[in-house]
């Protein structure tokens, strides 16, 4: 009996590591495969130039990137200045500005005849300012967008980091003579780098996958080479093979990211933690970094937002094109499908895991939770070429008709998506909350008279409360911003805010983006202020 | 038949044997048995089996004629109506103090309690803590929260897990006493571990000495001290040193270091038969006049009274106990006279 209890929570996980197997199982697949001659043709002519764009974004993103999620959190962290509290928690929102929207705000401000050159007109008349006003589109376009809107993983992780960091080591390296840069490049920078290399892995992965931005921007990365071969050129086999050249690079991110954190456990705080006394700024010093803080907000939050309201009331006329209930009801029901999915099977499979304390069980757990590394464009392209072959076996064996409608059709491949997608965020979300209720808890729990039942609701599931809407309200905010799955997958005419938005601006319709863009900014934002007042009180 | 039985228990874990045909019983409910025995060598363990927090690899545990476990029988922890108070601190981290009590209060079948949490918490001193969370408490505060919220389920069996292990002396004694009041106004059979003697002592009706993987005597305090089965009782109970004697006439030993001894030499052994007895520090006394000077090699002062160990003639070493009276003059003296003759109330041979 305790023996075949066991086993049972062996089933789940096993069949949630297959699913994320799938798409890593079809790129391996396809890439072996015969293929038509466009393949060829761009290893023979673009290859190269797809490959430099990806390599040169990357690196620019997570230069820029390091720059500003470094700088912002060494700052709050060890430093008291004018907005230090302000700033410290409404850098977040950059979070709720996707790439993809900031692009559109960025290349509105600079265009030829754009907002820039309204303003300018505006305030001083007379000239032509297009000449004046640089252009910022294409990779340079493509790198400051990504880099404000993903800056916020570092800016987070790093500041976690050097949270941890106890005012003991601080105070030994002055007893030793350092100085203020000393202690920042010899102390806190070495002992904050794992934090560093996972925040930056992440920004990397997020490069890797993005859609949106460089579609708009026309960067030619792997990305999007997938996505034309896929609907351009109506290829899905060399899509997948491009897959495998990108699916390479994520790798390398994912392996650096969870080396990085399976290595970091030392950093976290001891006993003989003391809380960091924040050094206060004074004169020119603190007005500086005033400065720099409201510079990044402003470029990272207050400036794409206040180019979607200029519009907005600029073009009041396009209120009416948008049917704004039936995409918020689309959104809601997407996000409260994938969220329940999610959080029951993480929780089944955190309770397996607290039961049984296996390692065979937790590597794969990780395997399982190793989706969020895949890029929504391979996602969706390979769980499309999945579901062709998987239907049409289905249909050949059964006699069936149009089973393909069914997978591809509805949301069903979307929720897949999303669940190999988000796997990850909901599973560790609970883990961190398991950790933390010792399992001699559950004994107490037995020895009170609960059963295993009534122990994980009344113990447990009132200790994870506020891990579930953490992760709920996180789920929900990728979700909203998620743009490459959501529109290969989608069912035809479903839309979401992210991609009506994508829709008018591939159709150079920018001024029209701009509702659902605010919509969703206005709507995420929301949703991280309810995470800053609830869940992250002290942050 | 006896309210509890722990009858030849083995149990082990993937790579060891802990536990190896271990057996105790509870004749009467009410009664209290200590275990005692160096760290890691199985108490907890014992009271795990009996929680049904491990299973055990054969024997039988019944609990007031029911089995609880065996090879084939093995009811869940939580419908054993056994309560185990754990070593480290078990109170739900998102719960206050009083709310961790009642949930305990919630799941008392066997009727109301002779106290009420109230008085329960006033006698462990911990009635101000009452809305503080585990994490707002001290270690030893919360290891009392446990032990009241154990009690408060009135089980059939209490098991306590060094319930005090994190209190300062004079606390512990107040705790120990009031404690003691409870178990015997509610009547609950209760099982403690520790590795304290004097703990064991006090509570126990009957204490166990678990050492290598089994009992090595499950007595009374009483026999324990005087009527130790083995050496290595008194080597755990660190009771003082074996000396070689022959017994050479009728209550009269000999020793090659000491010289002669007088006790009263149980039947069992006849005269000119050799043997081993125990010598502890309070069998020896000062003399400073004696013929018999022994070097001092270490000294531990004690308050009231002091540990000497000395240096036999063969090397051997052995400890005596003075008052600190003496203490001025031994300071000066290398040496340590011992009163003779040598008289040993109660012997202990082997």
């Amino acid at each position: 009996m305790k023996n075949l209890n066991n086993k049972i929570w062996f089933i789940l996980p096993f069949i949630i590591s297959l699913l994320v197997f799938i798409p890593i199982a079809i790129i391996i697949y396809s890439f072996f495969l015969e293929t038509s001659d466009y393949i060829s043709l761009l290893s023979k002519t673009y290859l190269l130039n797809y490959l430099v764009q990806t390599f040169i974004l990357l690196i620019s993103v997570i230069f820029l990137t390091s720059i500003l999620g470094i700088g912002s959190a060494y700052f709050v962290t060890f430093y008291k200045f004018p907005g230090c509290n302000f700033f410290s928690w409404s850098l977040i929102l950059s979070f709720a500005i996707p790439g993809y929207i900031y692009a559109y705000s960025l290349n509105a401000f600079f265009s030829n005849y754009g907002v820039g050159y309204t303003l300018l007109n505006f305030i001083y008349s007379g000239i032509n300012y297009n000449e004046v006003i640089p252009k910022i589109n294409g990779i340079k376009g493509a790198i400051i967008s990504l880099s404000f809107s993903l800056f916020v993983y570092v800016y987070l992780i790093v500041r976690i980091s050097f949270n941890y960091q106890s005012q003991n080591m601080i105070d030994a390296a002055k007893n030793l003579g350092f100085g203020p840069i000393k202690i920042f490049t010899r102390i806190l920078l070495p002992a904050a780098r794992p934090g560093i290399i996972v925040g930056l892995s992440l920004v990397g992965m997020e490069v890797l996958s993005d859609f949106g931005t460089v579609s708009f921007f026309s960067v030619n990365t792997l990305t999007l080479a997938i996505y034309d071969s896929w609907l351009i050129y109506d290829d899905l086999t060399t899509a997948n093979q491009f897959s495998f050249y990108l699916i390479l690079f994520i790798f390398l991110f994912f392996f650096i990211e969870n080396y990085t954190r399976s290595r970091s456990k030392f950093h976290t705080p001891s006993k003989s933690f003391k809380d960091i006394k924040k050094i206060t700024l004074k004169g020119n010093k603190a007005r500086f970094v005033t400065l720099f803080f409201f510079l990044i907000f402003f470029c990272s939050f207050i400036f794409p937002l206040m180019q979607m309201i200029y519009w907005i009331v600029k073009f009041p006329k396009f209120y009416g094109v948008f049917e704004f209930m039936e995409i918020f009801l689309n959104t809601l029901y997407l996000i409260s499908i994938s969220t329940s999915i999610l959080i029951i099977f993480s929780l089944i499979i955190n309770y397996g895991i607290r039961l049984n304390q296996n390692s065979l069980l937790s590597y794969l757990t990780i395997i399982c939770t190793s989706g969020y590394a895949i890029p929504g464009v391979i996602m969706a392209v390979t769980l499309l070429t999945f579901f062709s072959y998987f239907s049409e076996i289905i249909e050949k064996l059964f006699y069936l008709n149009n089973i393909k409608n069914f997978f591809i059709g509805t949301t069903f491949a979307l929720f897949v998506a999303y669940f190999i997608r988000f796997f990850s965020l909901a599973v560790n979300g609970i883990k961190s909350g398991y950790e933390k209720l010792n399992t001699s808890m559950d004994s107490a729990s037995a020895m009170l008279g609960f059963s295993k039942l009534k122990t994980f609701k009344k113990i447990h599931l009132s200790f994870l409360k506020k891990n579930l809407i953490l992760i709920s309200l996180l789920i929900a905010i990728d979700i909203i911003k998620e743009l490459p799955m959501t529109l290969i997958l989608r069912p035809y005419n479903f839309e979401t805010f992210a991609t009506k938005a994508y829709y008018y601006a591939s159709q150079d319709l920018v001024e029209l983006a701009s509702t659902p863009s605010l919509l969703l900014v206005l709507i995420t934002s929301f949703l991280i202020l309810i995470l800053k007042r609830f869940i992250l009180k002290d942050f | 038949m006896n309210f509890f039985e722990y009858k030849n228990v083995d149990f082990s874990n993937s790579k060891n044997i802990i536990l190896e045909n271990v057996s105790f019983s509870i004749k009467n409910k009410g009664q209290t048995i200590c275990l005692l025995g160096p760290s890691g060598v199985g108490k907890t363990t014992i009271l795990r089996t009996i929680a049904g927090l491990k299973y055990i690899s054969n024997g039988e545990i019944i609990l007031n004629k029911k089995i609880l476990s065996n090879n084939k029988i093995f009811i869940e922890p939580e419908k054993r109506n056994v309560s185990l108070s754990f070593q480290d601190n078990a109170l739900f981290p998102h719960f206050d103090i009083e709310k961790n009590i009642k949930l305990a209060i919630s799941k008392n079948n066997n009727g109301p309690l002779f106290f009420s949490t109230d008085e329960l918490m006033d006698l462990f001193f911990i009635k101000h803590l009452k809305k503080k969370y585990p994490h707002e408490v001290s270690a030893g505060e919360a290891q009392r929260a446990c032990v009241i919220r154990s009690i408060s389920k009135n089980p059939d069996l209490l098991l306590l897990d060094e319930p005090f292990a994190n209190l300062d002396h004079n606390l512990k004694e107040i705790i120990q006493k009031n404690l003691k009041d409870i178990l015997k106004k509610t009547f609950i059979t209760t099982i403690i571990v520790t590795h304290d003697k004097n703990e064991a002592f006090y509570f126990g009706d009957y204490c166990g000495v678990l050492l290598n993987k089994k009992f090595e005597q499950f007595d009374t305090p009483f026999n324990l001290h005087y009527k130790p089965q083995t050496k290595k009782i008194l080597e755990f109970f660190n009771r003082g040193t074996l000396i070689p004697v022959k017994f050479i006439k009728k209550n009269t030993l000999y020793n090659d270091d000491l010289g002669e001894i007088n006790a009263e030499v149980p039947t069992t052994f006849s005269i000119n038969q050799s043997f081993e007895i125990l010598i502890q520090p309070e069998d020896l006394h000062f003399d400073e006049s004696s013929n018999l000077q022994l070097e001092i090699i270490d000294r531990k002062f004690n308050g009231s009274n002091s540990i000497y160990v000395l240096n036999t003639k063969n090397n051997n070493k052995i400890s005596a106990s003075v008052i600190s009276d003496h203490y001025r003059i031994l300071e000066e003296n290398k040496k340590f006279g011992i009163k003779k003759p040598i008289y040993i109330s109660n012997l202990i041979c082997f």
